[in-house]
């Protein structure tokens, strides 16, 4: 098939699947998408040719209550990136996996994000820690563990003067 | 009649043999004391795959709690006499990672370090310039 | 025991107590064996292989001895200081990732920065890719025996450590050379002879009868075999993905900086061998230089950075929203993920590095059912770097 421009993929998804988004330069589409569905629709998405899963990145809202994870896709054929933007709730963080999809590289981004942020997603068998041995804490990558208080208590000697320029 | 500790030293700290710990970014710069440009084993100084051969441990760089576990376990394996040269100021204060909760800041409260040698990284001849001290420390001790 | 008299009588008596005892116990492996994890030319990683006989039948990585946790200690920082603390995301390549990181920043500010600044910046992230490309070739080449292209390697990336120590101050790290805006100062007097006197010299490197030796030819040729299917599957880019037969490269893709002026070529191959991949990374450098030269050639004069940024304001907000901005770094593609809440400060960086998905699914497909001895011919002819996948 050919390569397709943007505003034409866009237009087929917002008449197949109902979903709104926005064109905002040459090769970039961003898209709000709902959790409901979002398997089947990745599956169409890479049916059209989205092979490559770039990223998998999560964000933290806490004043809004909410992580949002965005999925990044390339076509290597229509050379565009298509990045979905995902709002889950932050106390009970739980997403379908989309390792049935693309196995392989999906499975290391989740098994990262659950460790940094603590998410659990559905369906993936293998979300051991990745980087840090006998972490116990908070997830460390969430906005309210402050590493600069964490750090002055643990690291830094209160007493030594030389020292305490690292706590204010 | 025992031998003192610095006959000891200056009969086995001729030419230094070091362990290939080569970790994080200041490694960077003593791949070329190996390599040809500013080539270290005219000074009789190679690098061997086992602590237990070696007199020197170079630290070069930050450390994280994974790898300092496995940095000490070199350093006891060592056998004495030994030297640690720490390279970087990461070894120092923390350096560019000062608010990281992953890496520790002072070197000295895990391994004992007898010299330091700051930069960021420290170039090829300061390494030499260190070695050149220890020679030089070793020979003026009585 | 008792003293023996001839060399094959202790020979022969060791060997038929030792091979009674030495069989397999288990039936699913033998024994464990822990490869890392300090690696001469990359740094700390390690990976857990289960053997059995010669033959490796699992294999489970097992990073983060580098884990600094850079994506939130850029959250500390202003763009200002985060371009200095962005070349150690992955030190070999450290231009590259000033780059990345002065591109996102600018287009979430919108900024353009001027002509002469892209093709500086262009010019400076070629070195460094060809820099990087030597210390593939000199890893490789330890990893399959063969010192003496070790030594001539690191001889010759020393001219363009000098280059960069004339032009930037750094000889490794250039302190924020390439920040939002442009480039921090212009080229000094003589630096365009200088980078054509380099490249002279690294074509004259380049020859490869002298550096082809049937040890690492033999050593790399058919191992560690990895099919496109499998390639794209796993998430392999760069020289790796190239080699397995697809022609995909962001700077002809999706071009960024003035890539789309240059002349150059994709090299691809179809085997997908370690051999392939080696021979890949030989062909860029060929490539790299021809795009320095053309660059030379087309450099207009002007201003080097973007009068907004001209002179260094602590304070500059950065407007709501976010930007994904991809590049080709060394190893493969790198993508860097920005989003800001109207401050001064990044409210969150994703930093996405080729090593990732290259030393996490790809080296265990590519170790499972691989002998022992072949085991550091494939670690290093995948180009990792570990603290591109630690950060």
């Amino acid at each position: 098939m050919a390569a397709k421009e943007a505003l034409e993929i866009l237009g087929k998804i917002s008449s197949e699947f109902k979903i709104k988004g926005e064109v905002r330069r040459k090769g970039r589409i961003w898209l709000d998408t709902p959790t409901e569905g979002f398997v089947d629709f990745c599956r169409w998405l890479k049916e059209q040719g989205f092979e490559h899963l770039s990223a998998i990145s999560a964000i933290d809202w806490p004043g809004e209550g909410m992580y949002e994870l965005a999925y990044h896709l390339w076509s290597y054929l229509d050379k565009t990136l298509i990045t979905l933007k995902v709002k889950i709730d932050r106390q009970n963080a739980v997403m379908k996996s989309v390792t049935e999809i693309w196995d392989g590289s999906a499975e290391a981004h989740e098994r990262e994000i659950h460790e940094l942020f603590g998410i659990k997603f559905e369906g993936n068998n293998n979300l051991t820690p990745l980087f840090l041995e006998d972490w116990e804490g908070l997830p460390p990558f969430r906005k309210d563990f402050n590493w600069r208080e964490y750090v002055g208590e643990k690291y830094y000697d209160r007493d030594n003067e030389r020292e305490r320029v690292y706590y204010d | 009649m025992p031998i003192k500790e610095s006959t000891k030293l200056k009969r086995l700290i001729k030419a230094i043999w070091i362990f290939n710990w080569f970790n994080s970014c200041g490694f960077i710069e003593l791949i070329p004391v190996v390599a040809s440009r500013w080539d270290m084993e005219r000074f009789g100084m190679i690098i061997v795959g086992s602590p237990r051969h070696a007199d020197v441990l170079f630290i070069a760089g930050y450390q994280t709690l994974k790898s300092i576990k496995r940095a000490r376990q070199v350093y006891e394996q060592m056998a004495a006499p030994r030297v640690v040269i720490a390279l970087g100021s990461c070894t120092m204060t923390g350096g560019m990672y000062w608010d990281s909760y992953n890496t520790i800041k002072k070197l000295s409260d895990y391994i004992p370090v007898n010299m330091y040698i700051p930069g960021c990284p420290p170039r090829p001849e300061a390494v030499f310039e260190a070695c050149a001290k220890i020679f030089q420390h070793v020979e003026e001790m009585d | 025991m008792s003293a023996r008299s001839t060399m094959t009588e202790i020979m022969n008596a060791s060997a038929s107590t030792t091979i009674s005892q030495s069989q397999p116990v288990a039936e699913d492996g033998g024994y464990d064996l822990y490869f890392g994890p300090a690696h001469p030319g990359s740094g700390n990683f390690g990976v857990k292989l289960k053997v059995a006989g010669e033959v490796v039948t699992s294999a489970r990585a097992d990073p983060g001895y580098l884990h600094r946790g850079f994506e939130k200690l850029m959250e500390y920082r202003m763009p200002i200081q985060n371009s200095v603390l962005s070349d150690r995301i992955c030190v070999l390549e450290a231009l590259n990732w000033n780059l990345v990181h002065a591109e996102a920043v600018e287009e979430m500010m919108e900024i353009e920065p001027p002509e002469r600044a892209k093709y500086i910046r262009v010019i400076m992230a070629e070195l460094s890719r060809i820099q990087s490309h030597i210390i593939w070739f000199g890893a490789f080449c330890i990893g399959t025996g063969f010192e003496t292209g070790f030594k001539l390697a690191f001889g010759y990336r020393d001219y363009i450590l000098d280059l960069f120590e004339m032009i930037t101050g750094g000889r490794v790290y250039p302190a924020g050379y390439i920040c939002p805006g442009g480039v921090r100062r212009d080229f000094p007097d003589g630096a365009t002879q200088k980078i054509a006197q380099v490249l002279d010299r690294i074509r004259r490197m380049l020859r490869v009868e002298e550096m082809e030796n049937p040890g690492l030819v033999g050593r790399a040729k058919g191992v560690g075999i990895l099919k496109l299917q499998d390639a794209i599957k796993l998430g392999a880019t760069g020289p790796v993905l190239r080699a397995s037969g697809l022609k995909a490269d962001v700077r002809k893709d999706d071009p960024y900086e003035v890539y789309e002026t240059f002349d150059f070529e994709v090299p691809t191959r179809e085997e997908g061998d370690a051999y392939a991949r080696y021979l890949v990374g030989i062909e860029e450098i060929r490539q790299s230089a021809k795009i320095i030269q053309q660059a030379l050639r087309q450099l207009p004069e002007g201003e080097v950075i973007a009068p907004k940024f001209k002179r260094i304001k602590l304070v500059t907000k950065i407007p709501e929203g976010d930007v994904y901005v991809r590049n080709e770094v060394a190893r493969g593609e790198a993508g860097m993920y920005m989003v800001s809440d109207g401050g001064d400060k990044p409210y969150r960086v994703k930093i996405r590095g080729p090593s990732f998905l290259h030393m996490i699914p790809v080296l265990e497909h590519l170790l499972t059912g691989a002998q022992i001895a072949d085991v550091p011919a494939i670690y290093w002819s995948l180009n990792v770097c570990p603290a591109d996948l630690d950060r």
